[in-house]
């Protein structure tokens, strides 16, 4: 969406005739703007403001809201068991998925980078699952994998994971790892911005591929890294489809994978509690707020701008 | 460039197009290009009372040439999430299959017709009216009961007698029950049955045969925490025995027969309702038999003949009356009932039971038989549950998993249950 409208507004300021009042050039713009200006505030924001407004009342869908003040969110802080197990188990999937994701991509970036021959070859190949990994077919198909008399326990014996506590949450994070094309792609593309006189100069010095890797490629990389981790951190605390077909809809066993927006889903729709889930996804909007803050404040510590040296 | 923009745009056009065939939203007012009248009707079930349906279907059409009916189905999780959606969005289908915990939640938030205004068009007189009264909310009848039906314990024959069993007689207990799973599981080497802790229709046939109840008259839980610690802690051990089905099996339950460890052949017996046991006549070769449910110490029968599978109309529908046909057709006439059979439980039309007793076949018969043997020693059903139920059913089922996969104890999950569910029923 963003990468289009940015187009417009340069054409639009560009074409102005000049002479013409800065108020119709900004017309010009407006009209530009338009389609997306609508989109925004009707299909976004409206219906924000909206759920802000019912996560303060009793709503089931079929009589009209009443409003109940913070009740909806006293109960999930006090009384409310399940959204604390839903809670404890987003965050864990967040710990486990992430850095496994993020560090197989890079590994693959970085055996991609020196390869030669089949270079778009190998990238497309391990970009596939990002296209295919995300809807429910796959889903599907990893619930068949990891089920009992699937592939996996025949091979492992280790018995259906996903009838499993502990080891559904694997099974759900593997697919999300699996899914490593597109924080690949930008490593990839993050890793050839990285001079080569560098690695060249690191070499005549006698540095090892390691000691490369470490004083290089990593700080040259971070703000990549960086804005990798962001991104995954902030998908992943909104990851939906994968452990809804996994559990088949139910976020077990034992509320194993029951995630928060699993959870969500399951007051809102399951039980007609629109009210209650409106509450859920608001306190999920600044949880995720919460924790980009956090990353972005630490980010200070470790992430290096090339640019920041010159200045 | 204009050249350009024509390339963009027809192959989103053409994505378009199929994304509205795909996913079906192409809209529809209600009336076909051929000036029929299109019904959506929709239901639960199995593979083969959608064969039976659709014969159905198809007949109902060909006497009523103005009409054409679209027809879906699924298993019953899926199809109670479906059909809550589509009802909130004000987008219900024109004919519902609905249960019994269903009507007051959606007659109550105006999503079912009124059948009373259709009475030309639909009629109950042949419906015994103690079973049409449970399709009544607030004196108006938003649906009309399809068939009967009552849970049975379902067992594989073959193993059973292996077993060195004789065929459970009505009125055996709970413990006898117990005694037989632990049999079971000894002399085949499986578990004796479904662990029936995650169920909250076996809980409530345990629950009658102590005379209580699930709910009371004001729609307040008739059980305490003792209750239901009681009946987790009597499945929980039994589990823990081996004498019931594991935790990993028993959370793959999903409503449907397949997914049963009986309909895995991981187990000898499962507890069930009589219509869809039917469905594991493909599933276990040895072939099945129905017992009673267990009953109270006392030999007082928890088990109860339900109103099964309601059928009700949307309240926007654009054509009533020709919905009101369809029901109609569906519950009073003797050619559907033939084609019907016992599919949806043994048919509440008193004329077309009897007429239709006599010709029952295979299964259909065996559900007759059954369903005769418990005449008149059933106590009578309670009332419609209270509409928060809906929601609560997987809740008991989730908080039994903290029990099963023992991350909570019995009194622990049970205290947890009634939490949720006295906010579930105080909303």
């Amino acid at each position: 969406m963003t990468t289009t409208d940015v187009p417009t507004t340069a054409v639009a300021r560009t074409t102005a005739v000049p002479g013409r009042s800065r108020r119709e050039r900004e017309g010009a713009a407006w009209v530009f703007l338009s389609p997306w200006v609508l989109g925004a505030v009707v299909l976004t924001l409206l219906p924000m403001a909206v759920s802000l407004y019912l996560s303060f009342t009793d709503y089931d869908l079929f009589d009209s809201p009443h409003w109940v003040g913070l009740r909806n969110y006293t109960q999930m802080f006090t009384q409310d068991p399940r959204y604390w197990r839903s809670v404890i188990a987003t965050m864990t999937y967040v710990v486990i998925a992430v850095p496994l994701q993020l560090a197989l991509a890079l590994a693959v970036a970085l055996a991609l980078k020196s390869m030669h021959r089949a270079k778009g070859f190998y990238r497309s190949a391990f970009y596939a699952p990002s296209l295919l990994g995300a809807s429910m077919s796959v889903a599907l198909v990893w619930r068949a994998v990891f089920n009992d008399g699937g592939p996996v326990d025949r091979l492992l014996g280790t018995g259906g994971w996903v009838n499993r506590p502990g080891w559904a949450l694997l099974a759900v994070a593997l697919l999300t790892v699996w899914q490593f094309g597109a924080p690949m792609v930008i490593f990839l593309a993050g890793l050839q911005q990285i001079p080569g006189e560098l690695y060249e100069a690191a070499e005549v010095d006698g540095a090892s591929r390691l000691r490369q890797f470490r004083s290089i490629t990593v700080p040259m990389l971070s703000p990549v890294i960086f804005f990798n981790l962001v991104l995954q951190t902030i998908q992943a605390f909104q990851v939906f489809t994968p452990a809804f077909a996994v559990s088949a809809g139910k976020g077990g066993p034992a509320d194993s994978t029951l995630f928060y927006t699993l959870y969500l889903y399951d007051r809102g729709f399951v039980a007609s509690h629109m009210g209650y889930a409106s509450a859920m996804a608001w306190v999920l909007l600044l949880a995720i707020g919460a924790v980009t803050a956090v990353l972005f404040r630490t980010s200070r510590s470790w992430v290096f701008y090339a640019s920041e040296g010159d200045r | 460039m204009p050249g350009n923009r024509t390339r963009t745009f027809r192959p989103l056009a053409v994505g378009l197009a199929l994304c509205a065939a795909l996913t079906g939203c192409a809209g529809s007012d209600g009336g076909g290009s051929d000036g029929k009248a299109v019904l959506r009707y929709t239901w639960w079930g199995n593979p083969d009372r959608a064969a039976r349906t659709e014969k159905a279907v198809a007949l109902f059409e060909k006497r009523h040439p103005g009409i054409r009916v679209q027809t879906s189905f699924a298993g019953y999780d899926a199809y109670k999430q479906k059909l809550a959606t589509q009802a909130a969005g004000g987008d219900a289908p024109d004919v519902m299959q609905l249960d019994y915990r269903m009507i007051d939640q959606y007659a109550t938030g105006g999503v079912l017709l009124d059948l009373g205004t259709q009475r030309r068009a639909l009629g109950t007189g042949d419906i015994d009216t103690g079973l049409l009264a449970t399709g009544r909310v607030g004196g108006r009848q938003y649906a009309i009961p399809q068939g009967r039906g009552t849970e049975t314990v379902v067992y594989d024959v073959e193993e059973w007698q292996a077993a060195g069993l004789a065929p459970p007689r009505g009125g055996w207990t709970w413990d006898a029950w117990a005694d037989t799973m632990r049999t079971l599981a000894r002399r085949t080497g499986k578990p004796g049955g479904t662990d029936p802790g995650q169920s909250e229709d076996s809980f409530e046939v345990w629950l009658r045969g102590q005379g209580k109840a699930l709910y009371t008259k004001d729609r307040e839980l008739g059980f305490t925490v003792d209750d239901l610690t009681r009946w987790w802690t009597f499945t929980d051990r039994l589990r823990r025995e081996g004498a019931v089905s594991s935790a990993e099996q028993t959370t793959q339950l999903d409503g449907s027969v397949e997914n049963t460890p009986l309909g895995r052949g991981t187990a000898v017996s499962d507890a069930n309702w009589d219509a869809p046991a039917g469905g594991f006549l493909a599933l276990v070769p040895d072939g099945i038999a129905l017992a009673p449910m267990p009953s109270g110490e006392d030999g007082t029968p928890g088990q109860y003949f339900k109103p099964s599978m309601f059928l009700g109309a949307a309240a926007h529908t654009a054509h009533p009356k020709e919905a009101a046909e369809l029901i109609d057709f569906m519950v009073n006439d003797p050619d559907a009932g033939a084609i019907l059979g016992a599919t949806r439980g043994i048919p509440v039309n008193e004329a077309l039971r009897k007429h239709l007793a006599p010709t029952l076949k295979d299964f259909d018969r065996t559900i007759s038989v059954y369903q005769a043997s418990l005449e008149g020693d059933l106590k009578s059903p309670p009332q419609a549950p209270p509409s928060g139920d809906n929601a609560l059913q997987t809740t008991f089922q989730r908080d039994y998993d903290q029990v099963s996969y023992e991350r909570m104890s019995p009194r622990e999950a049970a205290g947890n249950y009634l939490t949720e569910a006295r906010a579930e029923l105080r909303s």
